[in-house]
């Protein structure tokens, strides 16, 4: 029994060349969710409204959207974004790809981090939407606000604060989904604890430091939206106790 | 398209399904054990079980998969001396992190029920014990199924995980064959398929459940 | 008997919901309570069976005292019936299996027993063929007669009875009420919380007004109705009789 055989090494998480990795490697999980969530939320918003619009197949091509990304594990997406993808491109632009895009595990990252998201987030705000009853919308209408100024000044504003805890949510999934484009071999900050611990063989502290970080981030990310949605807080509505 | 490459490899492909399913179904098994546990304790008041039970859910919940999977990996040797071999600790991982995940879904089940039921029951005489075990429980399950079976196919979803540490499941065994055969395409299609039949056969299992539940309350 | 002596019950320290309660129930007798919501009557109800828990002063019943640690509120519990504005019904079993859980658990009954004793309370309360169904089978005044077939299989000494007619709709609570001037005119002992004057001038013993947690008026049927002593009783008295 090899209990607690292991000496710690802290300094690996500062020393060079190991410190600069590791910062490296937050700041490129930070910049990947972030540029993938905003994508997400552009795409998702969209597709979420096409799957409310009058016309039927419109509305059938949103829900097929959210059921093929849905239901395929977020690792076969990014795959395929990374191994398929470029395959499917003409000759001319597949060499142009692999020329001048070095870094193309990062693209084929935030591609599919964004789009499987995407899915997610146009889920989550159909949700929203449906909970607004008929009768708000009515009520706008009998006063003789057109669709436009209804959705604007009435439902807007109030869809726009149920969706803030489930979008939240979702950022933090989009987040943690991030760790999953090591496998193609982008360098944040999972990769780089793993990466380390290959030269260093103090893994243990290295993923510690990348599970710090997640917990830290996330923590961050709920208390400003906590604080936010206080702000934002209309009397009477029932805020989501998380 | 070449679809003969997915023709010649299916039974190696399809070996790493059953991988798949029993990773899935162990996985399920241990982590709503550990996670009705961890149920009661968030829902304890005693502060000895609520804290450690609070922690470790938001703990869990608060990490990819793919790092738990990691640190438990470089963690087991430091405490036991020796590693884990690829199932074991594909297996110990998934269900320490799910069971987070179950226990949530069981605390909102029995939160579900209205105050009322319970104090009816008590009222008659019925212990706090017998209160849970025909009255509480019984209904909680019924309120819980459609959320069960989604974590069921976010589950089989996750066992994809495990292609980091090298088990040969299912997706692990398509991208060798990919490796070897370089026909993305057409394998990552087929990986996607099968997944995706199987997961939105879950899916509408589960909306099915929430359909038949809405239309008896 | 119950005696209540004192009773104070605070929610969150701050929030006054009884104040200085003090009554004495005899047996066989029938006990009204009236008043506007949030006077405290369901608390008062809850305190004497110990599912509401008091801060100040002391309930017997039958000899035992409520919040004494010694005391088997289990055992108790099984003495006393109690009746539910909201039926409470369990969903998921069958009539006769919600009238013979407790006697079966508790009294430690056969099923056969139990299952007997049942059919002769349903008959009792006018809907024997109804054994076998779900509750959300049944109408609500047919759920509230289950309900008090639930609460009588256990052979209680004391019955109580938490506004057992305020969500029916109006045909049915007169199919309730019968059944309930029935168990009266038996010599059960009853507490009722409720607002149905005729029910109260048929049967009571005795009534009592609360208002803002203080017992504010008590008297035999006719003084209350025809001499009230206090100013606030004759203003609620004014609006609820037409």
């Amino acid at each position: 029994m090899g209990f607690l055989n292991y000496t710690f090494d802290w300094s690996v998480l500062w020393r060079h060349p190991y410190g600069t990795m590791l910062v490296k490697g937050i700041w490129t999980t930070i910049h990947l969710s972030l540029l993938a969530w905003v994508i997400a939320v552009i795409l998702g918003i969209a597709i979420g409204i096409c799957r409310v619009l009058p016309p039927h197949w419109v509305r059938f091509l949103g829900g097929t959207y959210v059921q093929v990304f849905r239901n395929t594990p977020f690792l076969v997406q990014l795959f395929f974004w990374y191994f398929a993808a470029p395959l499917m491109l003409p000759q001319t632009a597949q060499k142009w790809l692999y020329d001048n895009v070095p870094d193309y595990s990062y693209w084929a990252g935030v591609a599919a981090l964004g789009t499987y998201t995407a899915s997610r987030v146009a889920e989550q705000f159909r949700s929203g939407l449906s909970a607004i009853s008929l009768d708000h919308y009515h009520a706008a209408y009998s006063t003789g606000l057109t669709t436009l100024q209804t959705y604007r000044y009435v439902i807007a504003p109030y869809a726009f604060r149920i969706i803030i805890p489930p979008f939240t949510t979702e950022f933090l999934t989009c987040f943690k989904n991030s760790a999953l484009t090591m496998t193609i071999g982008v360098m944040e900050v999972t990769h780089t604890a793993y990466y380390i611990d290959s030269f260093t063989w103090h893994g243990l502290e290295t993923t510690t430091a990348a599970s710090v970080t997640y917990l830290l981030i996330s923590g961050c990310v709920v208390l400003l939206m906590s604080f936010v949605e206080k702000r934002l807080h209309i009397p009477g509505m029932i805020i989501r106790k998380s | 398209m070449d679809l003969s490459v997915i023709v010649n490899n299916l039974s190696f492909m399809f070996g790493g399904l059953v991988l798949t399913f029993q990773l899935a179904l162990i996985t399920m098994a241990g982590g709503l054990l550990l996670g009705v546990v961890l149920a009661m304790g968030r829902l304890s008041y005693r502060r000895w079980l609520y804290y450690p039970a609070t922690v470790y859910v938001h703990f869990f919940r608060g990490l990819p998969l793919i790092l738990v999977i990691f640190w438990l990996y470089f963690l087991s040797p430091v405490i036991t001396g020796r590693s884990l071999n690829e199932f074991s600790a594909a297996v110990v991982s998934f269900i320490v992190f799910e069971a987070a995940y179950f226990a949530e879904i069981i605390r909102a089940g029995i939160q579900s029920i209205p105050r009322g039921q319970i104090l009816a029951a008590r009222s008659s005489g019925l212990t706090a014990l017998d209160t849970a075990r025909y009255v509480t429980l019984p209904q909680a399950l019924r309120n819980m199924m459609p959320a069960l079976v989604t974590q069921a196919v976010v589950i089989f979803q996750d066992t994809s995980l495990a292609y980091v540490i090298g088990l040969r499941e299912f997706l692990r065994r398509v991208n060798l064959v990919d490796a070897r055969e370089a026909r993305s395409i057409e394998l990552y299609l087929f990986a996607g398929l099968v997944y995706f039949l199987i997961c939105s056969a879950g899916a509408l299992y589960s909306h099915r459940l929430e359909k038949r539940h809405q239309r008896t309350c | 008997m119950i005696e209540i002596k004192n009773v104070g019950l605070w929610y969150n320290k701050t929030h006054q919901v009884l104040d200085h309660i003090n009554e004495t129930i005899h047996r066989n007798q029938t006990v009204v309570i009236c008043g506007p919501s949030g006077s405290g009557k369901s608390s008062l109800l809850r305190c004497i069976n110990g599912l509401e828990h008091f801060q100040q002063g002391e309930i017997i019943v039958n000899g035992v005292s409520v919040q004494k640690p010694g005391t088997n509120m289990q055992k108790l519990r099984s003495d006393i019936g109690m009746v539910f504005q909201h039926f409470e019904l369990y969903p998921h079993m069958t009539v006769m299996q919600n009238i013979t859980l407790a006697p079966m658990r508790v009294r430690k009954k056969s099923k056969k027993e139990a299952e007997k004793k049942a059919m002769g309370l349903l008959a009792r309360v006018g809907i024997p063929e109804k054994a076998f169904k779900y509750p959300e089978e049944l109408s609500g005044g047919q759920k509230q007669r289950v309900a008090i077939a639930r609460a009588l299989a256990m052979e209680p000494q004391i019955m109580l009875f938490d506004e057992p007619t305020s969500a029916l709709d109006p045909e049915m609570i007169k199919e309730v009420l019968d059944v309930m001037i029935d168990l009266a005119t038996e010599g059960l002992t009853m507490v009722v919380v409720t607002h149905e004057m005729g029910f109260a001038r048929q049967v009571a013993h005795k009534i009592l007004f609360m208002d803002k947690g203080q017992i504010i008026e008590e008297g035999a049927v006719n003084d209350f109705f025809n001499h009230p002593k206090n100013e606030r009783t004759r203003q609620f008295l004014s609006r609820i009789l037409i």
